[in-house]
């Protein structure tokens, strides 16, 4: 009696869903809708982009790939697939997923999948793979994207000592100080900072540069707390190198009128009073140049540097009450570095 | 057999409904359901590769499961489990890293017993004994263990002992002849899985098969009367939540001998609330437990392979999830909905046909 009951409430059920999937069968078209008009003809170069677990809506690296590979799926014409990773285990599985199902580039977006390239890269000889952000060398079939962002740490360094220096922007005070939140004190963050203690120390050598990290990328609570401390210390710009704990320090900066850097993508839109620019990492025009390359036939392995002179850094939209004269001595050290008479060091003092 | 009807009923609807309506809401953010379920399904299971990764990611969640499924049987609710999983991989790293130079059998065997150890303990000794001497909650205790132990191992490998210089925060790697031979080439499925579903065995039995998986689920029905019985309470709940954390560092040892070989960010995988689903809809059954790690481990690896194919975001599985804990968890809607069903047949039965006596 029981038995039957269940069995024909499964049986009714299941027949629910097969009618909820013929009612919608015929707007499953759109989907694939990447190559619109005025493309490259579609072409069978497939390219897989496996994100990490900070997801597409990252504000940061991982959007940034995405917006490389809409980009190559437009111009060059390739068919493009995205996963977005939910845990650290699943690295590993939609790598070789990937390389299995035929694609010709995977991009690993991240540090975090070091390890993961690092296994599965030997096992696909004929798959091509591209790591952001981490360096791995003698795997034929890896390359790995490296930014020089200590190039436009540099930059927006020496942006801030001339206004500090200046001192005619509303709301600085007069204790030349400047405070900078990293995430973790890891390469790609460190890199940074060591370019930005360069720059300030270039154009208002009197200046000093508060540093503090929060260990942590996602919290946004603390990363408005570490800032609010910078402040009362008398910091009046803030760098911050911290993914979503940036974005709380972003926030804290424009609470307290003072004015804030943002980091990795062009950040103005957060808060367009408050930014003055942003340390740009072009993530996007990297991973376009390395598909373009493994498309035409010029893949290169081991570790591409993308700096300010093949626009792989930059600064992002420049505040208007940034003073003219002050963005003309940054691009006049902008063109000092491109053409070699300015080193920066990637080292942290 | 009628017994185990009864028993799967529920989960099994539960399921359905919430596959029905992700159905639904994935029709209505225009995907076609049946395609987005064909990847799942192949995702998860479509080939021997495929079928591997689901595994591996069960083994933990099987034995994670099991160990909360026991604390449950004994009416306590171990929260922590992700807790007593990270400090007993911080606890078999350190040893995988130190005794180098032991046999890898007699390596492997010692990092799990003290993986064990260290999930007992922490699971065990200070949230059960807190429990059985002070009436502190378990649920707060285990809660508040489980957060001080994922600082402790991130403070590790951050700016603690165990960092290995370099690039990423995590630990020193363990020797290679202790890691876990794996079952499909290429795949991360590895004995492990042989070592969960023993423990499911050894669970199963000494629950059903002994004196002391019987006062412990006494306990857990009615502690008044297991004291009235002369069952010693607080010795039973230590144990049940000892146990319980001895699964949870299982999970984590198998995990790090299995897969991970270091302490890293990587561990930060949600296992130990996921088993608490999977326990819950496995009805604390440790057979059951299997099954719902295997079904919650193919949501996740079939999800992965259901955006490559259609593009629909992987979120979409997590509303799944989302949907048969509100099912489970709200159990008493399914026969209510059964009994809605049952009124209606009977009523168009009896419409159709009056003559003849009814079906019994």
């Amino acid at each position: 009696m029981r038995i039957q009951m269940v069995a024909s409430a499964a049986a009714v059920l299941t027949f629910g869903a097969l009618l909820t999937g013929c009612g919608t069968a015929a707007n499953n078209d759109t989907n694939n809708a990447g190559n619109t008009t005025g493309a490259a003809p579609k072409s069978n170069f497939k390219v897989g982009l496996v994100t990490d677990t900070g997801g597409l809506n990252d504000h940061g690296f991982n959007f940034l790939s995405n917006q490389g590979l809409q980009q190559a799926v437009k111009q060059l014409g390739v068919q493009g697939a995205v996963v977005q990773s939910q845990s650290a285990n699943d690295y590993v599985p939609n790598l070789q997923r990937f390389a299995r199902q035929g694609y010709n580039v995977v991009i690993a977006v991240g540090f975090l999948m070091d390890d993961a390239v690092k296994q599965v890269a030997p096992q696909y000889p004929n798959t091509k793979f591209l790591i952001i952000d981490d360096p791995i060398q003698g795997i034929p079939n890896v390359t790995s994207a490296i930014f020089n962002t200590e190039q436009c740490g540099y930059l927006v360094g020496a942006m801030a000592g001339l206004l500090e220096k200046q001192g005619k922007l509303p709301g600085l005070n007069s204790k030349n100080m400047l405070g900078v939140v990293g995430g973790q004190a890891i390469p790609p963050v460190t890199s940074y900072i060591a370019g930005f203690q360069q720059g300030v120390a270039k154009t208002d050598p009197g200046a000093t540069v508060e540093v503090k990290f929060a260990n942590s990328f996602s919290d946004q609570a603390l990363g408005s707390q570490i800032a609010q401390q910078e402040i009362n210390d008398g910091a009046d710009i803030l760098f911050q190198v911290a993914g979503g704990t940036g974005v709380g320090v972003i926030n804290a900066a424009k609470s307290k009128h003072v004015y804030a850097i943002g980091v990795d993508a062009d950040q103005a839109y957060l808060a367009p009073d408050t930014i003055l620019t942003s340390a740009v990492k072009g993530v996007d025009t990297s991973t376009f140049d390395v598909i373009k390359q493994a498309v035409n036939h010029q893949w290169k392995s081991g570790i591409q540097y993308f700096d300010l002179k093949n626009n792989g850094v930059g600064l992002g939209t420049v505040n208007p009450k940034v003073p003219q004269d002050v963005q003309k001595q940054v691009d006049q050290l902008a063109q000092q570095i491109k053409n070699g008479t300015i080193t920066v060091s990637p080292n942290m003092k | 057999m009628k017994h185990i009807m009864r028993a799967l009923a529920t989960p099994v609807i539960a399921s359905l409904l919430a596959i029905i309506i992700g159905g639904i809401i994935a029709a209505a953010i225009g995907y076609n359901p049946l395609q987005v379920y064909g990847a799942l399904i192949s995702g998860a299971f479509g080939n021997a590769a495929n079928i591997g990764y689901t595994l591996a990611i069960a083994t933990p969640l099987i034995l994670i499961g099991l160990g909360i499924a026991i604390s449950f049987r004994a009416g306590l609710f171990n929260i922590g489990a992700e807790g007593q999983y990270w400090v007993s991989v911080m606890a078999a790293t350190w040893v995988g890293y130190h005794f180098t130079g032991l046999p890898g059998w007699l390596h492997v065997i010692l990092c799990l017993v003290v993986a064990m150890l260290v999930g007992g303990l922490w699971a065990g000794i200070i949230p059960g004994l807190a429990k059985a001497y002070r009436g502190a909650h378990e649920v707060i205790t285990t809660m508040m263990m489980s957060y001080t132990g994922i600082l402790l191992c991130k403070y590790m490998i951050e700016d603690g002992p165990m960092r290995k210089p370099g690039y990423i925060p995590e630990s020193y790697p363990i020797p290679q002849n202790t890691w876990l031979p794996t079952l499909i080439p290429q795949s991360q499925l590895t004995i492990g899985i042989v070592i969960a579903i023993v423990a499911v065995v050894v669970v199963w039995f000494v629950l059903f098969h002994t004196t002391l998986g019987f006062q412990l689920r006494v306990v857990g029905s009615n502690p008044r009367a297991a004291r009235y019985a002369g069952i010693r309470v607080p010795l039973y709940t230590v144990l049940a939540l000892g146990i319980s954390g001895v699964l949870s560092g299982l999970a984590g040892g198998v995990q790090l001998l299995a897969i991970d070989h270091r302490l890293a960010e990587g561990f930060n995988t949600g296992y130990g609330f996921t088993g608490i689903v999977v326990a819950l809809l496995a009805r604390n059954n440790p057979f059951g437990v299997i099954v719902a790690a295997v079904f919650f481990a193919a949501l996740s690896t079939g999800g992965q392979n259901m955006q490559q194919v259609t593009n629909i975001p992987a979120s979409l599985t997590d509303v799944l999830t989302g949907l048969i804990i509100f099912f489970v968890a709200a159990e008493r809607i399914v026969p209510q909905v059964i009994q809605w069903y049952k009124r209606w047949t009977s009523r168009a039965s009896t419409s159709i046909s009056e003559e003849g006596p009814k079906p019994a």
